[in-house]
């Protein structure tokens, strides 16, 4: 007689052929359908709108984007322009920033603030989450918006099929500003003498951010170049402790923290973001490119507006708007005052998505053929939001 | 397994028949091991198929979660390159000197504080404090200490690996029977030869399993810190892939540093079954 426990024991036996059998079969389904099947890639469309003059917004609400330097003055409307253009229908729009403190999304904070989305007929909601996280619920429209700039992983998502497009700038640093590459100036030197071959470099963020550019151009200046530098990436507090203790040999200072190294001697100040040239602004995905272009429109017009009501010029002159914006960003005021106001200029610039991209590539942090600017960014947005027809 | 037939009314006995185990032992082990095995070989190869065809298929989003093959083609791609080496060699040089600093340091304190009711009664309660503070906590005090570099990678994984090995020796040595040590002390035994044949033998199978936990801690936390605070090694590989959106590569690091703490942590126990003959053998995964 076979028992229960004798049929189990006996039936070990054959289990790993019939193991080895599914996991062969499994493998040739696999490999099957895996040949067969490829990732879908939607299209973008922002083409073929109508676009009309708008009221406050004229010549020179736009300017060539193949002009760059510092004497360009960015692009500007009339106080209060574009005027909002209610969508019929109310829709709620997410956008994603890494930070919600930074003066460059001050912008963002004070359009909620003042109601300019609402007038548009959207209720913006702002989310704080890193860049990598955000590119993926973007490209699938989980959130409309990130506020952030083409970097590296921007580039590489949109290289792997994202649909995402770089929408409008954000700002760039007022010419007396010294955020930037900062070095030590070794003893008997001069700052124009400094040589920065095999040096480490303190970077909050690292070498796949915007500051790859002009960091590459001035490492360039100083007789170096990205792949022969050490980057050592640090908190935002412990950059000047490192740079001001010895342990990295230069350091990208940001706002505010490069006044405390500005008028020593022993620092010299070589370089920031090149003036007139924004980095980074709105990236859109397919839901506001092409899924709803009205509000994608809507968003750029309440930021223009914002823009050319609050910071059209140098905005710190007014103590009570800096102490608003210090109520925004949760900052003190002292320290929003300490540093030069921002240019905010919402255009996006000829060629900057090939430079960075030449930057990357020279850092190592991405492969593959440069993209075309169009696969990158779209102008058609703001142009239509200030009535300009290309 | 035997087997028990019922019995006839008129015979009035039980028969008991052996089973496989006791009529073929060799070749019922034998079938138990392969059975083992190919557990041990289809669950993770079925689970990978299906991460395979899920990619293949779009049920999963393959830009963001890359297909078994992509990871597998990218890593022998850096491999062959060699641009994986310096990472994992990276990773690998701080764990073991980390690991070493830990080890012995928490084994020496250890059997000081379990030998000694003095030094126990003095150190406990600070070392008890210390123990719960998260170590990955203390980076930005050995960032200080020791500046940038390697210093405080090594002092993190130390400080972690410490913990588990001093506590694990302070057990043993205190789980050590009074009767072992009143059986060397009538024998005459010194401090030497207490701790050399009493103490040692007695704790070193539970030391060795608090190293061996420690090794795969010292894997996890050196990822944790190489993440914030180094220019390479697998965690570094690991966060700044992942910061550049390159999920393909993010992945080679993750398995890269998974087949590192298993390689460790075998070798660790491997060292245990060599040091220690007399301990209950530890036969391992799928040797049931």
């Amino acid at each position: 007689m076979r028992t229960p426990a004798l049929a189990r024991s006996a039936g070990a036996g054959p289990f790993p052929a019939m193991a080895a059998t599914t996991l062969a079969a499994a493998l040739s389904l696999t490999l099957a359908l895996t040949g067969c099947s490829a990732q879908r890639s939607k299209t973008v469309n922002t083409a073929d709108r109508t676009i009309e003059p708008v009221a406050g917004c004229g010549e020179k609400s736009w300017t060539d984007p193949a002009r760059l330097g510092a004497d360009r003055s960015p692009a500007r409307c009339g106080k209060g322009a574009p005027a909002p253009q209610r969508l019929k229908k109310p829709r709620e729009l997410t956008i994603a920033t890494s930070t919600l403190t930074a003066e460059y999304v001050a912008p963002l904070q004070i359009a909620v603030r003042k109601g300019e989305f609402k007038k548009e007929g959207l209720d913006v909601e702002l989310k704080v989450l890193p860049t990598p996280e955000a590119l993926p619920l973007l490209a699938k429209g989980e959130i409309d918006a990130l506020w952030a700039a083409p970097e590296a992983a921007v580039v590489n998502g949109i290289n792997g099929g994202f649909d995402i497009r770089w929408v409008a700038g954000n700002f760039s640093p007022a010419p007396s500003s010294r955020s930037g590459l900062w070095a030590r100036v070794p003893k008997g030197e001069k700052p124009a003498s400094i040589r920065l071959d095999g040096r480490r470099i303190g970077t909050l963020i690292g070498k796949g951010s915007v500051i790859s550019y002009p960091m590459d151009k001035i490492i360039a200046e100083h007789g170096a170049e990205m792949k022969s530098m050490s980057f050592q990436q640090l908190g935002s507090s412990d950059v000047l402790s490192a740079f001001a203790g010895g342990g990295v040999d230069a350091a990208w200072l940001l706002d505010p923290v490069w006044r405390r190294v500005d008028g020593d001697e022993r620092y010299a100040f070589l370089g920031g973001q090149p003036a007139g040239e924004p980095l980074g602004g709105a990236l859109f995905g397919p839901s506001l490119l092409s899924d709803d272009v009205d509000a994608g429109v809507a968003l750029l017009r309440g930021y223009i507006r914002t823009i050319n009501t609050y910071f059209a010029g140098d905005y710190k002159k007014s103590a009570p708007f800096v102490s608003q914006l210090a109520k925004v960003l949760k900052q003190d005021a002292k320290v929003i005052k300490s540093v030069p106001s921002l240019r905010m200029d919402w255009e996006i610039r000829k060629g900057t998505t090939d430079r960075l991209q030449k930057s990357y590539r020279d850092a190592g942090v991405t492969e593959g053929k440069a993209l075309p600017e169009e696969r990158l960014v779209d102008r058609k947005l703001y142009a239509e939001a200030v009535g300009h027809k290309p | 397994m035997s087997a028990l037939e019922t019995p006839a009314p008129e015979e009035g006995r039980l028969v008991r028949r052996p089973g496989p185990h006791e009529a073929r032992p060799e070749s019922a082990h034998r079938r138990r091991r392969t059975l083992e095995l190919s557990l041990a070989v289809a669950v993770p190869a079925a689970l990978v198929l299906l991460w395979q065809l899920a990619a293949a298929q779009e049920w999963i989003d393959a830009r963001v979660y890359p297909a078994p093959s992509a990871i597998l083609s990218d890593g022998w791609e850096r491999a062959v390159a060699g641009e994986l080496w310096p990472d994992v060699w990276a990773t690998l040089k701080r764990v073991l000197a980390g690991y070493a600093i830990g080890t012995v340091s928490g084994y020496l304190l250890g059997l000081l504080m379990g030998a000694l009711p003095l030094v126990r009664a003095a150190l406990e309660p600070m070392m008890d404090a210390l123990y719960v503070v998260p170590k990955l906590a203390l980076l930005p005090v050995f960032l200080n200490m020791f500046g940038l570099g390697e210093g405080p990678q090594i002092a993190l994984v130390a400080a972690t690996v410490f913990f588990f090995v001093w506590i694990s020796t302070l057990a043993a040595v205190l789980a050590v029977p009074e009767g072992h040590r009143d059986a060397g002390a009538v024998f005459g035994a010194g401090h030497w030869q207490m701790f050399r044949h009493v103490l040692l033998p007695a704790s070193l199978p539970s030391v060795l399993v608090g190293a061996r936990i420690a090794a795969g801690v010292a894997v996890l936390v050196i990822v944790a810190s190489e993440s914030i605070a180094a220019p390479d090694g697998l965690g570094h590989l690991i966060f700044d892939s992942r910061a550049l959106f390159q999920n393909d590569v993010m992945f080679v690091g993750i398995v890269c540093v998974a087949v590192l703490g298993v390689i460790f942590s075998e070798l660790v126990r491997l060292a245990g079954r060599v040091l220690t003959p007399w301990a209950p053998r530890d036969r391992g995964r799928g040797q049931s």
